[in-house]
């Protein structure tokens, strides 16, 4: 059974005990979001490319808080749906998981940590794949500073401050973005002056940006900016001992206070 | 060698007194730093920090009460937790991380903060002016 089926009949089974189920739809040759409600529905169902569902269930539930409902997570999803229950973005007592592993092509595609979920899931769909490094990541990780420097100014140039990679991220929910203020961001500056927009946009997904990659995934201009969030995601680690996505319990650190003897 | 230009950002509750102790002590410490009151050094962002690199200082000094000390009690303890993730964006991104400094600074350490501005000073010396940085 590939891939494709598997999904349906773990779909088609979880309608039974909710009210829909949040997955991809095959819609004039592309995906796009869907709440499957029917089985009949079903021979639509689609799989790639993927597409942040975790922003769905919210929008879902801003209006229908008390609905049961199904959603199809890959590793990323369930990482991001971990980070977005701790701010109260969304609410998974109501929410079971269908938890979808991603293809080693995929994991390639996003150098991927963790291409399969595993902490929120009631059903496993796919067979797990390696975890891919971050070889940009490390690169830049080797490089000295001037050459970091004439590196990313090179690919912010580039940027046409178009927010795709903000509005594709799904751990950009604030309903004011700093991105958006005069004092921080002029408006008619394309590209934004450095520094600005992109560590702006660094410091505010730090604690936050599971690594998913959508934010890279959809940028026009192909700026490879998780590189930068996957450093800092590493660092955090070590200062903090916080990994984004990884546990419901463990609070991010930039919301607590510091752990001193005074 | 060139004059850095140092923004320090004091908060009016420890540093910015200390700072003031300083003054009114007649300790000599260098010309190269303005000081900008503001209310806690919690309340310095990392926007903030960025865009006054952006306008041209070589160095950001960020000085607030040590820790118990802060009047709006953990204010210095998001400070304290964001420098050095903002150290380390800059690092990476490609601008020294020792432009950016953060220093706990009583209303009683004016020698103190004397000491801390000089060292700093020395430092950013060192490193290229930031305008030949930004291009
Ligand atoms: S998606 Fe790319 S081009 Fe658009 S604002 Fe983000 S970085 Fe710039
Ligand atoms: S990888 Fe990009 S889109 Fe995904 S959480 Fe991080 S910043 Fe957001």
């Amino acid at each position: 059974m590939n891939r494709l089926e598997a999904l349906r009949n773990a779909v088609g089974e979880l309608l039974d005990k909710v009210e829909g189920v949040i997955a991809l739809r095959n819609k004039s040759g592309h995906v796009a979001p869907h709440l499957f409600r029917e089985r009949e529905e079903l021979n639509g169902l689609g799989l790639s490319p993927k597409y942040p569902l975790p922003a769905t269930l919210r929008l879902i539930q801003n209006e229908y808080p008390e609905a049961k409902l199904g959603i199809v997570c890959r590793g990323c999803e369930e990482r991001g749906l971990i980070e977005m229950a701790k701010r109260n973005q969304v609410e998974l007592g109501n929410v079971t998981v269908i938890g979808l592993a991603c293809t080693a092509d995929e994991a390639e595609e996003c150098r991927c940590a963790k291409p399969y979920p595993s902490v929120l899931v009631d059903a496993h769909v796919g067979e797990r794949t390696e975890p891919v490094p971050d070889r940009v990541a490390e690169e830049l990780r080797q490089k000295e500073v001037a050459e970091r420097l004439s590196f990313w100014r090179s690919q912010f140039d580039k940027c046409i401050k178009c927010y795709a990679c903000r509005n594709a991220c799904p751990q950009c929910f604030c309903p004011e973005c700093t991105l958006e203020e005069e004092l921080w961001v002029e408006r008619g500056r394309v590209p934004p002056p450095f520094p600005s927009f992109h560590l702006i946009r660094a410091m505010h997904t730090a604690g936050k940006c599971v690594g998913c990659r959508e934010c890279e995934l959809s940028c026009p201009a192909h700026i490879p900016m998780t590189a930068l969030y996957a450093l800092i995601r590493q660092e955090m680690g070590e200062m903090f001992g916080y990994e984004p996505g990884v546990d419901l319990e463990d609070q991010p650190p930039l919301v607590l206070p510091m752990e001193v003897e005074i | 060698m060139y004059e850095p230009k140092i923004i320090a950002y004091a908060c009016t509750y420890c540093s910015y007194p200390g700072a003031d102790l300083a003054g009114t002590s007649r300790i000599k410490y260098s010309p190269n730093v303005n000081i900008i009151r503001v209310l806690c050094s919690g309340r310095v962002s990392a926007e903030l920090i960025l865009r006054t690199f952006r306008e041209g200082a070589d160095g950001v000094l960020v000085l607030g009460c040590h820790f118990g000390d802060c009047h709006f009690i953990n204010g210095n303890h998001r400070t304290a937790k964001r420098v050095p993730i903002l150290q380390r964006i800059l690092e990476f991104s490609g601008i020294e991380p020792e432009r950016l400094r953060l220093e706990w600074i009583s209303a009683s350490e004016g020698e103190r903060f004397a000491h801390v501005v000089d060292e700093f000073t020395d430092t950013v010396q060192q490193l290229p002016p930031m305008r030949q940085v930004l291009g």
